[in-house]
């Protein structure tokens, strides 16, 4: 698992946060892949808390819909709450419109159907920070300093 | 007697014959009986050593309706005005008609009264009864009133000597003719339509020629007197014996009254062995033999007739049942069948030893089918034999025969036959419908539990789908990843070859959840297998992972490593599991999800039944549907059609085990399986009531015993 952060030419930092090792694994390989620069995490909880011992905030954070314990969307509800704005992208084998609505209600600017390949995660991931680049999407969001986009 | 009792009786059978019919052969008859009584009678007191005008009126009264009786006396009282007049004069012939009609009113009162129904004489109750009433009571009312008319005309000095005549010629004619003649009115109607066989005509005939000589032997020939009379007059007994067991009651009563009139004709010519006293003394010793003779030689005909009766009756029975039925004796001789095994004797299809007929030799016929290698024959035997030993006082066994090229079961019984020579009956019945009937059932039960499996798996679809998706998702990232990997220059292989391992590990996951999907889905044969407690209750928390986590629910198994494997249908028992854990993840929709815990505990016993257990910390069950909840259609979930818990049972119970619920002390419920523990080597049919029964103790044994949860 690649824990590396940006050097030379200053690479996307991606966070991914899933309770499933082999998709966290095969996420970061192809995050790799693709350049960016990924970090695991197995659960909301260990996200926050890195957040909490001062861990870079990432440009964006690709989130599992299905988690136990914290879901996706509790995820991000938390991070709303401590007024932590980030680019999410959420991923999820429900494709129903009842779930993305939920999602995008929330402030979700991505919603990604698993399986996804390189093309859509990039382009998803891409799409992300751009809307949050744009200015908020939601009144309720309060600007925060974001890192700057590449 | 009340009012309705002789109502009854007075209007207990239709007449047989039409009034005018009847008066027009009542008349003649009652003339000539009357004739041949005024023949027989005593000159000075008017009563007769035979008097058959008594037998022709009761007859006539007893297949007559009441209310056409007096024709009938009136027809009589002219007959004996005709015979007696001017011998007579008409006081006389008037108490005595009263006298004959009291006498036969009796016998006709009492005769309803007593037999309910047309009289018979075929049983030997019957034949005590017709004594009593027409031999014994209606005899002496006759004699009482005909004494007093021969007293009250002078005719006899005494009471007791014409009492005594008219009682027995009366006891006389009611043992002889009116059997007879009851009999053949009664049966008049039967014989113009029974068509009567050559050999009985040849019969009847030898025997009217047997009895024709030997009564002429007894009573005609001029010498019979003069030597051994004492031993002549047994010469006719072995004839009418021969009548009374070959042609009944009926038969026997005309034989007594041919040999009753031989030998008054031959006391009247001075032949015979009544010459030797007083002409009354005479009469009475004449009078004393036939009633002696008559006696017994009525009761054979009785005993025989009721036997016959009854061999019949058993006979119509055998023939009428649609079962095979063969009765053997100790050897096994085939003793006697019946129609239906006579008619499936005759189909060549069927085994050797189905082939029996009366006289073949069954256990030898089932011998040689097991020396051949026919297994069937082969239990047969050992079961036959073991009844005939004594050993068992029934066997029984069922199995499957290819007749006709169709595949047909059959029950097959042996029952000892309780008596001294011993012997068995074997009952063979068709039991292919009942099988079928049974087989269709289990079908049905099949296709329901299959149509809930499917059910429960569309309730798990969303799960499902993440399940398979995990996988595919990991695949598919881990496959782009290696398409830009090999991009690079130079290309990272060891990389690439750790991520070919991913692919091909989560390839091999996603087909295992096809396949249990499929092993659920699809409808298969049910299958005894062993099943693995632990990977039974693996596999289920798998197929179910994406719904818990959907949930957020926290599931805990324990399953103790001494724990037997059970013996079923692995996909089945996955089905009950599957139900089971729903259940519980449903019940616990409105607990605080940090509180949805689910918990699955088996235990097993020392005599390895295996109890399954899932603990939810839900809402519980309410109290009244604690003991319905098994029952098909009661559910406490608002969509629920209750079908699950229903299979269920249904499931588990077919595997020999029992299911219940119980709510928790602490909140939720607790839904208890109770697998049965299955002797290894032994062979038990899967879906038999009888495994549920043998075990039910056992099973309520192990159900006291609680079983610790450490997940509480």
């Amino acid at each position: 698992m690649s824990r590396e952060t940006g050097t030379a030419a200053r690479r996307i930092a991606v966070a991914v946060v899933d309770d499933e090792e082999v998709i966290r694994v095969s996420l970061c390989r192809l995050c790799e892949a693709l350049g960016l620069s990924p970090t695991a995490y197995a659960s909301g909880q260990e996200f926050i808390e890195s957040l909490d011992q001062g861990v870079p905030r990432p440009d964006c954070l690709l989130l599992d819909a299905h988690m136990p314990h914290m879901t996706g969307l509790e995820l991000q509800q938390h991070l709303v709450g401590r007024g932590v704005r980030l680019s999410i992208v959420v991923y999820s084998a429900d494709d129903a419109p009842e779930a993305r609505a939920r999602f995008f209600a929330a402030g979700v600017a991505e919603y990604l159907r698993k399986p996804a390949g390189s093309d859509e995660l990039l382009g998803a991931i891409q799409r992300a920070m751009a809307a949050t680049a744009s200015g908020p999407q939601n009144p309720q969001l309060q600007t925060s300093p974001r890192p700057t986009v590449t | 007697m009340s009012q309705e009792r002789t109502s009854a009786i007075l209007e207990a059978d239709p007449p047989a014959f039409p009034l005018a019919q009847a008066l027009l052969l009542f008349a003649p008859i009652s003339l000539l009986c009357n004739a041949v009584g005024s023949l027989l009678q005593y000159p000075e007191i008017g009563s007769a050593v035979l008097f058959p005008p008594y037998a022709a009126l009761t007859a006539a009264l007893l297949v007559s309706a009441p209310r056409n009786w007096i024709w009938f006396i009136l027809a009589d009282a002219v007959a004996l005005l005709v015979t007696s007049w001017p011998r007579w004069d008409l006081s006389w012939v008037l108490l005595a008609d009263v006298a004959n009609v009291a006498r036969a009113l009796t016998a006709v009162l009492l005769l309803r009264w007593l037999l309910k129904g047309p009289p018979r004489l075929d049983s030997v109750r019957a034949l005590v009864l017709f004594v009593i009433s027409a031999v014994l009571i209606a005899p002496a009312v006759g004699a009482t009133l005909g004494a007093a008319n021969v007293v009250l005309h002078g005719a006899s000095a005494t009471y007791w000597h014409p009492w005594s005549t008219w009682f027995m010629s009366n006891a006389l004619t009611g043992l002889t003719i009116l059997p007879a003649f009851i009999l053949a009115v009664g049966s008049g109607a039967r014989w113009r339509r029974r068509r009567v066989s050559r050999q009985r005509v040849v019969e009847v005939l030898l025997l009217a020629g047997a009895l024709g000589v030997t009564t002429a032997v007894a009573f005609l020939l001029p010498s019979a007197g003069r030597w051994h009379p004492a031993l002549l007059l047994y010469a006719p007994l072995p004839v009418l014996i021969w009548v009374a067991l070959r042609f009944g009651p009926g038969g026997a009563s005309l034989a007594l009254t041919a040999v009753t009139f031989a030998a008054i004709w031959g006391a009247d010519r001075g032949t015979g062995p009544f010459l030797a006293a007083s002409p009354d003394g005479n009469v009475l010793l004449l009078q004393l033999f036939v009633l002696l003779t008559t006696l017994p030689v009525l009761c054979i005909a009785a005993v025989s007739s009721a036997r016959r009766s009854v061999a019949h009756l058993h006979h119509a029975l055998l023939a009428s049942l649609q079962d095979h039925v063969a009765i053997l004796d100790s050897r096994g001789i085939v003793l006697g069948v019946n129609a239906s095994w006579r008619r499936r004797a005759d189909t060549s299809k069927v085994a050797l030893f189905h082939r029996t007929r009366v006289g073949d030799d069954y256990v030898g016929a089932c011998r040689t089918g097991a020396e051949q290698g026919d297994t069937t024959a082969a239990r047969v035997l050992a079961g036959i034999t073991s009844v005939l030993g004594r050993d068992h006082r029934r066997f029984e066994m069922e199995y499957e025969d290819s007749c006709d090229g169709r595949r047909e079961w059959y029950a097959l019984g042996v029952d000892a036959l309780e008596r001294s020579g011993g012997g068995a009956i074997v009952t063979l019945a068709n039991i292919t419908a009942r099988r079928q009937a049974l087989i269709e059932i289990e079908e049905q039960r099949y296709q329901l539990s299959h149509l809930a499996r499917v059910a429960a798996l569309g309730q798990l679809s969303g799960a499902l789908a993440h399940e398979l998706n995990q996988p595919l998702a990991s695949i598919c990232s881990n496959a782009e990843a290696a398409r830009h990997l090999l991009k690079r220059q130079p290309a990272d292989l060891g990389e690439v070859d750790a991520i070919l391992r991913d692919i091909v590990s989560q390839d091999q996951r996603a087909a295992q959840v096809i396949r249990r999907l499929r092993a659920l889905l699809k409808r298969g044969e049910t299958r005894l297998q062993t099943v693995d407690m632990t990977e039974l209750v693996n596999e289920a928390l798998e197929l179910a992972h994406g719904e818990l986590i959907a949930r957020a629910i926290t599931a805990t198994a324990v399953v103790p490593p001494e724990v037997p494997p059970v013996s079923g249908d692995r996909v089945q028992l996955q089905q009950v599991l599957l139900n089971l854990i729903l259940n519980a993840c449903e019940a616990m929709d409105s607990t605080a999800p940090p509180d949805r815990r689910l918990c699955l505990v088996v235990a097993s016993d020392a005599r390895n039944n295996v109890q399954l257990s899932i603990r939810d910390c839900g809402t519980g069950i309410p109290p009244a549907l604690i003991d319905r909840l098994f029952e098909p259609f009661v559910t406490t979930k608002p969509e629920g059609l209750g079908l699950g818990l229903s299979i269920s049972r249904t499931i588990v119970a077919a595997h020999g085990g029992r299911m219940w619920a119980e709510n928790n002390a602490g909140g939720g419920a607790t839904v208890h399986c109770l697998l049965a523990s299955v002797p290894a080597g032994s062979e038990r049919a899967p879906f038999s009531s009888s495994a549920v029964d043998d075990r039910a103790l056992a099973l309520s044994r192990l159900a006291e015993r609680t079983p610790s949860f450490p997940c509480q």
